[in-house]
C-alpha cells in the first residue's frame, strides 16, 4: 500500500497550483461544517445552561410548560405535598421572571431573567452559589451572570476589584455580591440568581407560593424513572414531572420548533459537505482524465484496475487528510474568536470531531469513485 | 526461462474482424507464426496491413476471435482478463512514444514495475533499476524528471523500464519512430544486446529499414496476411 499511496502523493503534488486549489477546497468543506454544527450544539446548549446545572432527580413544572422562558406558575402547595413520600427528600420551589436591568455605567436598559431559588440547599451547582450562600441570605443581593451579553455595565469587573456594585433592577436597587456563569441564549442576554424572598421583594406583583419549577431530590436508591410515575399520580394533571434529561430534551425541542436553526444549521452543513464534494471531484476528474495514457499504458504493463483504483484513492485520502487538519485548527481559531464575541459555548469536541473526519474522508473517497469511472475509457490496447 | 525447445509464440489461423455488423471489416487473415525463446524477430509491412493488431493479440490487449495462439505458454482464446493480465507481467512493452509516468523520476518510472513483482524487495528493486539505468548510459540522469530528458534519452528509459523485470517476451510497436536516425539506432542495439544477455526473445514491429540488420529473422506482414520469411 505504501507504494500507491507515494505514487498517489507523486501524482496529486506534481501540478502544486491544483494540489494547493484541492486543499483549499476541501479546508473550506471542513470549516464550514466545523462551524455549522458548532454553532447549531452551541445555540442549543446554550439553551439548557441552567437545566444542567440543576442538582435536583426530578422536576415539576405546568402541564402546559413549553420553555423555560414561557413558563406557568402553579402552586408551591402541589410540591409540598411531595414531603410525605417515602421516596422524596426534599423539595424547593423555584421562581422565574424577566424584568430591566439598568446599566449602572450608561443607564441603558436591558431585559434580564431573573431565578429566585432556594441557595441554602444543594439545588443548583452553578459557580458562586456555594461561596455565596450566606451573602444570598441578605437582602438584596445576587449573583449576576458573568457570561452575559455587553451591555449590562462593567459588574463583573467590580466584583473582581473587590467591590459589591449597586445596581437597579425592576426599579429596586440590588447589591451584586458575586459571579455565577449561566450564558446567555435565546431571548435571553443575562441573568441574576437570587434567593426566594428576594426575588418577592424585587417582584412585588408575584405572590409567595406562586412558582414556575419544582425541585425534588429523591432519598437514597429510589430511581427517578420508576417513581416518576407515583408521584406523578400523586400531583394529579396540573403539573406533570420530569426526569432531569426529560426536562432538558423538552427546552432542546422547543427551540428546535420555534426556531429554524436546526434546519439551517443543518441545511449549512451538508452544504459544506457538497462543496468539497464537488472540489475534489473536479480536480480529480481532470487529474484522471489528463493521465489517461499513462494509466492505459500501466494497465497494459499488467497493473490491474484495482491498483490504478488505489492510486486515485491515495490522492482522495490525501486530499482528506491535508484538508482536514488545517481545516480544523482554522475552525478551532474562528471558535475561540466567536466564543470571546458571543460567550456562545463552542467546542471543538472529540465525537464531532472523528464524525468530520470521517464525513471528510468519505467526501473524498466518493469523488474519487466518481471520478475513477473515467479509467475505464483508458483502454490498453490503444496504447501501441 | 521457459523451456528452451517450447515456442515463445505459437499462432495458427488467427483471424480478427474489427467494427460489427456492416461496418465489420475483416483485418487479420488466417496467421500463422512461431517465435522461439531467445529469437529477436522484426514484423514489418505497410501502413495498415495489421501489424500492431497482431501485437496486441499477442499482448492479451484484444480478445482471440478466431485461431488459435499460444504465449508462454498460455492459451489466449477464451482466456480471461485476469489471467491475460497475469500474462503481461511476464512481458516487456516498449511503446512508440515512451509513455512515461511524468511525475516521477527516470528511477522511479524503471523501480515502478517492481510493483508487479511482490516477491522483489525494495530494496533490491531499486538496486537492479539503478543497475538497468546505468546499462542504457543514464546512471547519472537517474533522478532527472521525465521532462528534462531528451526524445532518446526518455526511450532508453522506457528500455530499462520494459527490461528490468527481465521479462521472457519482449513486444516492442515501432520504438524508433519519433528518433533521429542516430538515437534510433542507438537504441535498437541496447535492445538487442539487454535481451541477448538476458535470453528474451523480442517482437519488434518497424518500419525503419535502417533498423532490420539487428534481426534474426524479419516477418512480412501484407494486407492482414504474413508472408513466407525472409533471412
Ligand atoms: N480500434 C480500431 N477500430 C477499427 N479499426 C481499426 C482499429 N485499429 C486499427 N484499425 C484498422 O485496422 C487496420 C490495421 O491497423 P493496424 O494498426 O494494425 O496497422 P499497422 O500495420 O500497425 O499500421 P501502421 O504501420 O500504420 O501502424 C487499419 O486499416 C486500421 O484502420
Ligand atoms: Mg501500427
Amino acid at each position: 500500500m505504501s507504494q500507491k499511496i507515494r505514487l498517489s502523493w507523486l501524482q496529486l503534488s506534481h501540478e502544486k497550483a491544483k494540489l494547493f486549489a484541492a486543499i483549499a477546497g476541501v479546508m473550506v468543506s471542513v470549516v464550514l461544517m466545523w462551524m455549522q454544527l458548532g454553532l447549531m450544539n452551541a445555540l442549543f446548549s446554550s439553551a439548557v445552561m441552567f437545566h444542567d446545572r440543576l442538582s435536583a432527580d426530578l422536576v415539576v413544572v405546568h402541564s402546559q410548560y413549553e420553555s423555560i422562558l414561557r413558563s406557568r406558575s402553579f402552586s408551591a402547595r402541589l410540591l409540598y405535598r411531595l414531603r410525605g413520600s417515602e421516596f422524596v427528600e426534599d423539595v424547593v420551589p423555584v421562581y422565574i421572571g424577566t424584568t430591566d436591568w439598568k446599566n449602572p455605567s450608561t443607564g441603558g436598559r436591558k431585559s434580564i431573567q431573573v431565578y429566585g431559588i432556594e441557595t441554602q440547599k444543594l439545588t443548583l451547582s452553578a459557580l458562586g452559589v456555594n461561596e455565596h450562600r450566606q451573602g444570598l441570605r441578605e437582602e438584596d443581593t445576587f449573583l449576576f451572570d458573568r457570561l452575559a451579553r455587553p451591555g449590562f455595565g462593567e459588574v463583573p469587573q467590580f466584583i473582581a476589584d473587590g467591590q459589591e456594585p449597586e445596581v437597579e433592577i425592576n426599579r429596586r436597587r440590588m447589591r451584586a455580591i458575586g459571579v455565577t456563569e449561566l450564558g446567555s441564549s435565546f431571548g435571553v442576554d443575562g441573568n441574576v440568581i437570587t434567593s426566594e424572598a428576594n426575588f418577592l421583594r424585587l417582584f412585588s406583583q408575584r405572590r409567595s407560593g406562586v412558582i414556575d419549577l419544582g425541585l425534588i431530590s429523591l432519598s437514597e436508591g429510589a430511581e427517578p424513572a420508576v417513581v416518576r410515575p407515583q408521584l406523578q399520580a400523586a400531583l394529579g394533571k396540573e403539573v406533570q414531572v420530569l426526569t432531569r434529561e426529560e426536562f432538558r430534551s423538552l427546552e432542546i425541542d422547543y427551540w428546535q420548533k420555534a426556531t429554524p436553526i436546526g434546519v439551517i444549521f443543518s441545511a449549512g452543513t451538508v452544504v459544506g459537505f457538497f462543496i468539497g464534494f464537488i472540489v475534489v471531484y473536479q480536480i480529480l476528474y481532470t487529474d484522471v482524465t489528463n493521465h489517461l495514457p499513462q494509466f492505459a499504458t500501466m494497465k497494459a504493463m499488467g497493473f490491474s484496475g484495482r491498483y490504478l483504483v488505489r492510486v486515485v484513492l491515495g490522492q482522495s485520502f490525501w486530499l482528506a487528510v491535508l484538508g482536514y487538519v488545517p481545516g480544523t485548527i482554522v475552525a478551532g481559531l474562528l471558535y475561540s474568536g466567536l466564543k470571546a464575541a458571543t460567550q456562545l459555548p463552542l467546542e471543538l469536541s472529540l465525537l464531532r470531531g472523528v464524525a468530520l473526519a470521517l464525513a471528510t474522508l468519505f467526501m473524498c473517497a466518493m469523488s474519487g469513485l466518481l471520478a475513477i469511472r473515467k479509467l475505464s475509457s483508458a483502454d490498453p490496447a490503444d496504447v501501441f | 526461462m521457459i523451456l528452451t525447445d517450447e515456442l515463445v509464440i505459437s499462432g495458427q489461423e488467427i483471424s480478427f474482424w474489427f467494427g460489427e455488423g456492416e461496418l465489420r471489416k475483416q483485418i487479420l487473415f488466417e496467421v500463422d507464426l512461431q517465435i522461439q525463446g531467445g529469437e529477436i524477430v522484426l514484423l514489418t509491412g505497410p501502413s495498415g496491413s495489421g501489424k500492431t493488431t497482431l501485437l496486441t493479440l499477442i499482448a492479451g490487449l484484444r480478445t482471440m476471435q478466431s485461431g488459435s495462439l499460444r504465449v508462454l505458454g498460455m492459451q489466449l482464446s477464451g482466456a480471461s482478463s485476469s489471467l491475460l493480465t497475469q500474462l503481461r507481467r511476464r512481458i516487456g512493452f516498449i511503446f512508440q512514444a515512451h509513455n512515461l509516468l511524468p511525475y516521477l523520476s527516470a528511477l522511479q518510472n524503471v523501480q515502478l514495475m517492481f510493483e508487479l513483482h511482490p516477491d522483489v524487495s525494495a530494496v533490491e528493486g531499486r538496486q537492479r533499476a539503478t543497475e538497468m539505468l546505468e546499462r542504457v548510459g543514464l546512471g547519472h540522469r537517474k533522478d532527472y524528471a521525465v521532462s528534462r530528458l531528451s526524445g532518446g534519452q526518455r526511450q532508453r528509459v522506457a528500455i530499462a523500464r520494459a527490461l528490468v523485470t527481465k521479462p521472457e517476451l519482449v513486444l516492442a510497436d515501432e520504438p524508433t519512430a519519433a528518433l533521429d536516425g542516430t538515437s534510433g539506432r542507438e537504441v535498437v542495439n541496447l535492445l538487442r544486446s539487454l535481451a541477448v544477455d538476458q535470453g528474451s526473445p523480442i517482437l519488434m514491429v518497424t518500419h525503419d529499414a535502417r533498423v532490420l540488420d539487428i534481426a534474426d529473422r524479419i516477418m512480412e506482414m501484407q494486407d492482414g496476411r504474413v508472408g513466407a520469411p525472409t533471412h
